[in-house]
């Protein structure tokens, strides 16, 4: 479960999220939606305790997988020694949780080789196999499909359906409305710092005119 | 969990240059020196090893400590570990750790100055094992220093440049004007004065807990820092 409850931020007297409240139940991946600067990666932030709200408050299972916007593991790691890592710290036992995690994300083939070796595609999906680790109860994804060609694509999004399929509840935020549409069960749109719309995503171009209505009517406020 | 980041900062620091390249300056620079020394003084002697290993010890500590937390926080990995979420203070020991048994393997060699005295003359014992543990214990105040200087910046740079600040300010504390009246207090917080105690073969539990402290004291403050950035 994913919960947050009039989330609010401000920084020198100028808010930046207001009051956002919206939750995320088990099985539901839930899309984060925004214009740049909407407030969505405070809000994460805010989320994952990395900032303190000025009010509001969240709940969030734990252990969360985390997907940053600009996810960076350690060069001079291999694959397999960084998920190796990142299951010591979060308490999991490595033989059970990586082979998983690495056949969902297509790294099999790959888990020797260190990280400064990997394209950015490659580098995108060492990160979906972090964030999935040991099977989460909660995910939070911020653009988990940069850099990710066309194929990897489609896989990240099954992923990330099944990763909801088996239970975990799943914020992804995204810039990709076609994204939304395929993966989302509902859909959070921030303007300004507010949540303005909460509504099931629909088709790829109804999602289009809807979200550029309500960035528009958001902007103007 | 500390060692396990202790493990992954270990593994990231030695497959890079940085600790060999410095363990080298180190090395020729303290073997030019304290031959020089030696041959200065015509005698078989170690007390101007450690004055100058420790001296050096401060120089090159910064370097290997600069990644510890300036790294982590300009590339998202200290996010990621803190939206786990782990705790600071391991975190922090952990760091530390890494940094210290680094600062001691590129101390390690100047062991060998021990054994080539040792050919040459009659050392005693007492110095030699008092002023090891000296340098062990100052490694330890640097790489805590080093730390902290590192938990205030994303810059490596500029955390390398605070640490070799702090630590130079320490070790020349004792040079203070008498006249000021307050070289009582600096001197007892000079970090070469505590050193050339031990290099004078005494283990003083005051010159111990004093660096011990300091150590913690440094690591305390970074832990601190810390929860202060995530939480502003």
């Amino acid at each position: 479960m994913i919960r947050v409850d009039g989330l609010t931020r401000s920084f020198a007297g100028r808010v930046v999220v207001d009051g956002v409240t919206f939750a995320v139940a088990p099985g539901e991946v839930v899309g984060f939606l925004g214009p740049n600067g909407a407030g969505k990666t405070t809000t994460i932030r805010m989320l994952l305790g990395l900032l303190r709200p000025s009010a509001g408050h969240v709940e969030l299972a734990r252990p969360v997988g985390h997907l940053p916007e600009t996810f960076t593991g350690y060069d001079a790691l291999s694959v397999d020694q960084q998920l190796r890592f990142w299951c010591r710290v979060r308490g999991l036992d490595p033989a059970e949780a990586i082979p998983p995690a690495l056949a969902a994300t297509d790294l099999t083939d790959l888990a020797r080789r260190p990280l400064r070796r990997l394209s950015k595609g490659q580098h995108q999906r060492v990160g979906l196999a972090q964030a999935v680790l040991g099977d989460p109860p909660a995910l939070v994804l911020d653009e988990p499909t940069i850099g990710l060609d066309p194929a990897q694509l489609v896989d990240a999004r099954r992923l990330v359906r099944s990763a909801a399929d088996r239970g975990a509840a799943v914020l992804l935020s995204t810039h990709l409305l076609a994204e939304a549409s395929a993966v989302c069960d509902r859909i959070v749109v921030l303007v300004g710092g507010r949540v303005v719309a909460e509504e099931v995503p629909g088709s790829s171009a109804d999602l289009e005119d809807r979200f550029l209505r309500l960035v528009g009517e958001g902007s103007l406020s | 969990m500390i060692r396990t980041v202790a493990g992954k900062d270990l593994r990231t620091l030695w497959t890079s240059p940085v600790p060999y390249l410095a363990g080298a300056v180190l090395q020729a620079v303290l073997g030019l020196l304290v031959v020089d020394q030696l041959a200065s003084r015509n005698q078989a002697v170690l007390q101007p090893l450690f004055p100058l290993a420790g001296f050096l010890l401060l120089l090159v500590v910064p370097v290997l400590t600069m990644r510890a937390f300036a790294e982590e926080a300009r590339s998202g990995t200290l996010d990621q570990l803190l939206a786990v979420p782990v705790r600071t203070g391991p975190l922090v020991v952990a760091k530390w750790l890494a940094a210290w048994l680094s600062a001691l393997v590129v101390l390690a060699p100047a062991g060998a100055f021990v054994a080539l005295t040792a050919l040459w003359g009659d050392p005693d014992d007492g110095p030699a094992i008092a002023g090891f543990v000296g340098l062990t214990l100052l490694a330890g105040v640097a790489a805590a220093v080093g730390v902290l200087a590192s938990a205030c910046t994303e810059s490596q740079p500029i955390a390398a440049v605070a640490a070799l600040f702090a630590g130079m300010v320490a070790w020349f504390a004792h040079v203070g004007d008498p006249a000021a009246g307050d070289a009582g207090l600096l001197a007892a917080i000079s970090l070469s004065e505590r050193l050339r105690l031990f290099a004078g073969g005494a283990i003083d539990s005051g010159d111990v807990a004093f660096l011990l402290t300091a150590t913690a004291g440094a690591l305390v403050l970074a832990a601190t820092v810390l929860d202060l950035r995530r939480l502003r």
